[in-house]
């Protein structure tokens, strides 16, 4: 009795239990059915990647790219050949160029005539690298270098290649090396972005460099990189209007994020956390980037080290010289482009000075975080998009000629965290035109920056429009020859 | 069961064990016929049922002497005995089936010793029970220390049974990693051959068992092969026995390994192709492979490569909340890696710093491994607070305030391996005494200090496992030129004077110039000390100098004065389709042209013409007093840019009214090459009062044959078609 007065009570007995239980049994497993991931309990052990944390022990833990926009020629810089000198103004033997699509630009030229470099080479170094005169203080960092002369890339024009190297996909929208590295490791010091990009020229013919090569693509906004002027405000839109005090800009932030928190719950929008949070970081950035960006106070050491151009803002000795004040402040990825590198004419006269524009200071940048004890911890990479043709582009002559783009060889260097100095890597042909030893893809030189920063690159991605993305796409292997 | 049945199963059970005894008495001799191995093959079947009767049985034995089992015995027993005896009966079946089994298929020796004596010594134990157990000396602690030896038994038939079918140490594998082995130390045939053998064929193809005569435990068995033959031809994985077998379908008896077995996965297949292709080497290194064999990348993903194992620390893990209190917008605490305990632990911002920020680290002092407070007016008294840090390996003090006394409390940090000092004031004596007690140290960074050359020269001899880095210090033996001064207007074109402000970016710097257009002297010519005011057309040319540095090279400022600027201009005949720059607004928009054509302003600023005249309309509202009409002009004889051949001033004095002609000036057609220049060129005339001007520029028509000067090394040659039109370019208008 007790019991039927207990159900009577409650409405419920055992045969309704048992059926609402089994609808609510059934309604979760249609759940799963229809929601994949319903019931997985996060998707965290599937990628096996937590954001924020390298996935093994880093050796660097910061990058800074000097990227030499334009393509600078491999010939007349880290590539010696002298069998160019013998077969100068001869034909490029048909068996060496194989099916090598040629530009537009060079494909209708009646010949290809070898063109030796005018520059001269010299050995240096423990390794006895061979670098061209052109260059004479990155001879002197000779034994902090890897010089990796067997870089290869299937691209053959500038934006292609240059989104290729950055994103690693000829195709735009996706997310550039910068972004990739903000995403997975984070900044150190919160109050400057991840990701700056600082932007020189010289007079060479140069090419342009586009806001998307250092864009967040399909990752959150906060991962996008930071393009500094070389203006008065090196960030635009970073200072308060005149008469506007701090704690007036602190207070109108606060309305200001509860004005988006409400939006927010309202709509779900992901962007706007995003938003909110770069204003944060904006006002922080604030009082740390005037900072970071004063050049007055750097002693003459300094000054010499780097060259006297250091302290006139826009040059890429004063990019230099900001990056390593950028990255010991924290900052996790700084890129600078120097473009002027398009040699298709007028080489000689246009490479000494391009050279003479970035030599002493990118040798400066590796010996002046060495001496703080830094370039253990920042991967120092140079280089371009592709090499450049054996053959001349447009008449030879003995002290002129051009060079068209060559996507089958280049060479970059690296120095810092992680990567064995004083060593050459790979070896190409005695025309300076195929790879025969060693080669490096551009994922594979991906796959190895991102290893050197303690990541996976096959394990760092991100799922967007139901496809995983990395960085290295869909190859790329680390060449853990050059790592030490 | 009725006495009937009762009597047939104990009959059958004597049976099995007599049957039993023969077959062990004379296993070796024994082949089994076809049509009996299908039933040695039921005997993983069968013996489910023994096992559930022996369990549940050996249960209510262990129970069957207590006093809660007294009422349940009289009606217990009625089936107790009945399933004894039956499960004895199943248990001879399926050892005799096991025994048929075992001598078919290759299972290796021990574990089949023992599971089938287990299994035997269970039978007979088992089944003397059903006579033993209604025997008066039979009780609770016979029966029960009986049922525990049983239990055992049944425990351990069943184990070893299991190994036999899923390998050795099959339940506990899940605990045993094993001591990783690292890329560096793999060798190709130990540890990416030998364990696909050891896991998947040499359960039958072992030195005791050597199923079709092969052995696979040594070298040479495998070399040597087996029945069927060699296992491979070295280099030629297409023809060789061992991947034949191993991809024939699996439903063919010579399948490899047996169907029952597990199998190969694609992945072991394709390391045992590549092993012989590669001919079959024993002692390889996975490492002098070259990089792109592909058995060196499969090795690649199957190993770690030493380096990246993190350094297995044994300190404990922090707390997340400890982490997440002390982490801040100025303190940036980060973990190493995944699943690492270690910590490193950034500090900025040199305004919001003071002690209590360092003292707050000491929760979580175990696990910091790095610290950096560089540029942080750090103390030596904070250093007794890093001094607790003791796993620090790397500590970064450049730019701080700490001495080479505040560094001896760091010798408690016996993990240290290297220190930045660089900016900081440090002196010998006290260094190289602190350095005494830091034993692990590797690196010291020391650029910017009081240390001299010398000093850091005695520290190397001194400490020789140490690495000293001094850094550059400039020893004034290689000067380096100065770069040319800079200005500071943004415009050099004023209306009534402009002051000259000249900057250099180098402290110290001096600037020497001229206003008259001649050289610079290094010792004559004024120096520049910010009090100077133009107030006509100059031509500043400046050079820096300082001491110890090589004097730069000059530049060159152009002002200009415009003192009367037009309300509009009208570009009355077209601009070349090329240089259109902003049009009108270029010519007085007060920015002058470069030089450089790789410059982004460049096509905005220079207007030109070629195939037609250059005619301006100037409009003025109200009328201006005029006398000198200047153009800018860009001169590159090379390429075919020229000045013009003559310019026409036409004026109104009011709106209505036709055009005048006030003047025209010829401008004299160069004769030789000369080096590129940008210039004004002048048109003077009386003053004139002017409502609008028109002013017409007229390119060269011809280009005249050049004689080629006598410096022409300084003279950039391009071909260009002679007798065209020239080129006319001009980037700003000035009237004064």
């Amino acid at each position: 009795m007790e019991k039927e007065i207990l159900e009577h009570g409650l409405n419920f007995n055992r045969r309704r239990f048992l059926s609402t239980m089994s609808l609510g049994l059934g309604s979760v497993a249609l759940g799963s059915l229809m929601i994949p991931g319903l019931l997985n309990g996060g998707d965290r052990e599937e990628s096996g990647f937590t954001p924020g944390i390298p996935h093994f022990a880093p050796k660097a833990k910061r990058v800074i790219y000097l990227f030499q926009n334009g393509a600078p020629s491999q010939l007349e810089t880290f590539d010696y050949k002298p069998k160019l000198c013998e077969m100068y103004g001869m034909d490029l033997p048909p068996s060496v160029r194989g099916e090598q699509r040629l530009t537009g630009m060079t494909a209708n030229q009646a010949s290809f005539p070898l063109a030796a470099s005018f520059a001269n080479f010299k050995q240096y170094g423990k390794a006895g690298t061979w670098i061209s005169d052109i260059m004479p203080y990155t001879s002197k960092i000779v034994d902090d270098i890897c010089v990796v002369r067997s870089m290869y890339t299937e691209a053959i024009n500038h934006d292609p290649a240059l989104t290729f190297l950055q994103t690693g996909s000829q195709q735009g929208n996706r997310p550039s090396m910068g972004a990739w590295l903000s995403y997975g490791l984070g900044n150190e010091n919160k109050n400057l972005p991840d990701f700056t990009v600082l932007l020189s020229r010289g007079i060479g013919n140069g090419q342009g460099v586009y806001s998307k090569l250092w864009s967040n693509g399909f990752l959150d906004s906060i991962h996008q990189g930071v393009q500094f002027s070389k203006g008065e405000d090196p960030v635009l839109y970073i200072k308060d209007p005149a008469g506007m005090a701090r704690g007036e800009r602190r207070e109108m932030l606060d309305q200001l994020a509860q004005l988006n928190q409400m939006s927010y719950e309202e709509f779900g929008d992901p962007e706007i956390t995003a938003k909110v949070k770069q204003y944060e970081m904006a006002y922080r950035m604030q009082t740390a980037v005037p900072e970071v960006m004063d050049l007055s106070k750097e002693s003459d050491d300094i000054v010499k080290l780097y060259g006297p151009d250091c302290l006139v803002p826009g040059t890429f000795a004063a990019n230099c010289l900001l990056a390593r004040k950028l990255s010991e402040n924290g900052v996790r990825f700084v890129q600078l482009y120097h473009q002027g590198w398009d040699q298709h004419g007028n080489l000689p006269f246009e490479i000494k000075s391009q050279a003479k524009d970035v030599d002493q200071a990118s040798a400066a940048l590796v010996t002046d975080l060495k001496q703080r004890g830094l370039l253990d911890e920042t991967l120092v990479i140079w280089g371009g998009e592709f090499g450049r043709t054996s053959y001349s582009q447009g008449k030879l002559t003995p002290e002129n000629y051009g060079r068209d783009h060559h996507p089958r060889c280049f060479s970059i260097w690296m120095a810092g965290g992680g990567i064995k100095p004083g060593m050459v890597y790979g070896e190409t042909d005695e025309l300076g035109y195929n790879i025969i030893k060693n080669p490096v893809h551009v994922h594979d030189f991906q796959a190895t920056v991102l290893h050197t920063l303690g990541l996976n690159h096959e394990k760092l991605i991100f799922k967007h429009l139901g496809r995983r993305y990395r960085l290295t796409d869909i190859s790329g292997k680390v060449v853990r020859d050059i790592l030490s | 069961m009725n006495k009937k049945w009762r009597g047939i199963v104990e009959q059958f059970v004597l049976i099995s064990a007599v049957f039993l005894a023969f077959l062990l008495a004379f296993e070796d001799q024994i082949i089994v016929p076809v049509w009996l191995q299908s039933f040695g093959r039921l005997h993983p079947l069968v013996l489910h049922f023994p096992i559930v009767l022996l369990v549940l049985l050996m249960a209510w034995e262990f129970f069957r002497f207590t006093r809660e089992a007294s009422p349940w015995i009289d009606t217990a027993e009625q089936w107790v005995s009945d399933a004894w005896i039956s499960g004895a009966a199943l248990t001879g079946l399926t050892t005799i089936f096991g025994l048929f089994l075992s001598k078919e298929s290759g299972y290796s020796g021990d574990t089949l010793f023992w599971h089938k004596w287990a299994a035997v010594t269970l039978f007979i134990v088992f089944s003397g029970t059903y006579w033993l157990r209604n025997l008066s000396f039979y009780q609770k602690l016979n029966s029960r220390l009986l049922i525990g030896f049983m239990s055992i038994l049944l425990i351990s038939t069943g184990h070893f049974g299991s190994e036999l079918t899923h390998g050795d140490g099959f339940v506990l594998e899940p605990f045993q990693q094993g001591k990783p082995i690292y890329l560096e130390d793999a060798i190709v045939f130990d540890h990416m051959v030998k364990p696909i053998f050891e896991k998947k064929c040499m359960s039958c193809h072992n030195p005791e068992k050597k199923k079709g005569d092969l052995d696979l435990s040594t070298k040479e068995g495998i070399l040597k092969g087996g029945k069927s033959g060699k296992l491979f031809v070295t280099g030629k994985p297409e023809i060789s026995l061992l991947l034949e077998r191993i991809h024939l379908p699996l439903e063919d008896k010579k399948h490899m390994p047996l169907s029952g077995q597990p199998q190969l996965t694609d992945e072991e297949k394709m390391i045992l192709a590549l092993w012989i292709k590669g001919n079959a080497t024993f002692t390889k290194k996975v490492l002098e492979l070259p990089a792109t064999d592909s058995l060196r990348i499969m090795g690649n993903t199957l190993f770690n490569s030493v380096q990246d194992e993190a350094t297995n620390y044994d300190f404990s893990e922090a707390s997340q909340e400890t982490i997440d209190e002390l982490t801040n917008e100025y303190r940036t605490i980060a973990t190493v890696a995944k699943n690492s305990p270690a910590l490193r632990v950034h500090i900025f911002n040199k305004s919001e710093f003071n002690s209590k920020k360092l003292e707050e680290l000491v929760a979580i002092k175990k696990q910091i491994i790095f610290l950096s407070v560089a540029k942080m007016p750090v103390k030596d008294s904070d250093l007794l607070t890093i001094a607790q840090f003791e796993n620090l390996e790397r500590l970064e003090l450049n730019f701080s305030n700490v001495t080479a006394k505040g560094l001896l409390a760091l010798k408690t940090l016996t993990h240290l391996k290297s220190i930045s000092l660089s900016g900081t004031q440090v002196n010998y004596q006290d260094l190289q005494m602190a350095m005494q007690g830091l034993k692990k140290l590797q690196a010291i960074y020391l650029w910017d200090t009081p240390l001299t050359a010398e000093d850091l020269k005695a520290l190397s001899t001194k400490f020789k496992s140490i690495q000293i880095i001094g850094g550059f210090k400039d020893d004034g033996k290689s000067p380096i030129k100065l770069n040319p001064p800079e200005l500071k207007n943004t415009s050099t074109i004023f209306d009534t004077k402009a002051p000259l402000t000249l900057f250099h970016t180098i402290k110290g710097v001096e600037i020497r110039y001229t206003m008259d257009g001649t050289p610079i002297d290094s010792s004559k010519s004024p120096i520049f000390n910010g009090n100077v005011t133009i107030n006509s057309n100059t031509r500043i040319r400046a050079r820096a100098f300082k001491a110890g540095w090589i004097g730069s090279d000059e530049a060159v400022f152009e002002y200009y004065k415009c003192a009367i600027t037009p309300d509009s201009v009208t570009v009355v005949l077209p601009l070349n389709r090329v240089h259109k720059a902003n049009g009108p607004k270029s010519f007085f928009d007060r920015n002058l042209g470069t030089f450089s054509a790789n410059a982004p302003a460049w096509a905005n600023f220079w207007t030109g013409v070629q195939n037609n005249d250059m005619e301006l309309n100037l409009n003025f509202k109200t009328p201006k007093t005029i006398s000198i009409v200047s153009l800018r002009i860009m001169e590159e004889l090379t390429t075919g840019i020229f000045p013009p051949q003559a310019i026409e001033i036409w004026g109104k004095t009011n709106a209505n009214g036709p055009f005048k002609r006030i003047h025209v000036l010829k401008v004299p057609v160069p004769k030789e090459t000369r080096f590129h220049e940008l210039y004004a060129i002048d048109v003077k005339f009386k003053p004139t009062l002017f409502s609008e001007m028109k002013i017409i520029a007229k390119p060269l028509e011809k280009i005249p044959q050049l004689n080629v000067a006598k410096d022409k090394a300084r003279v950039r040659t391009r071909a260009f078609a002679k007798d065209k039109r020239a080129l006319l370019l001009v980037d700003e208008i000035f009237l004064n």
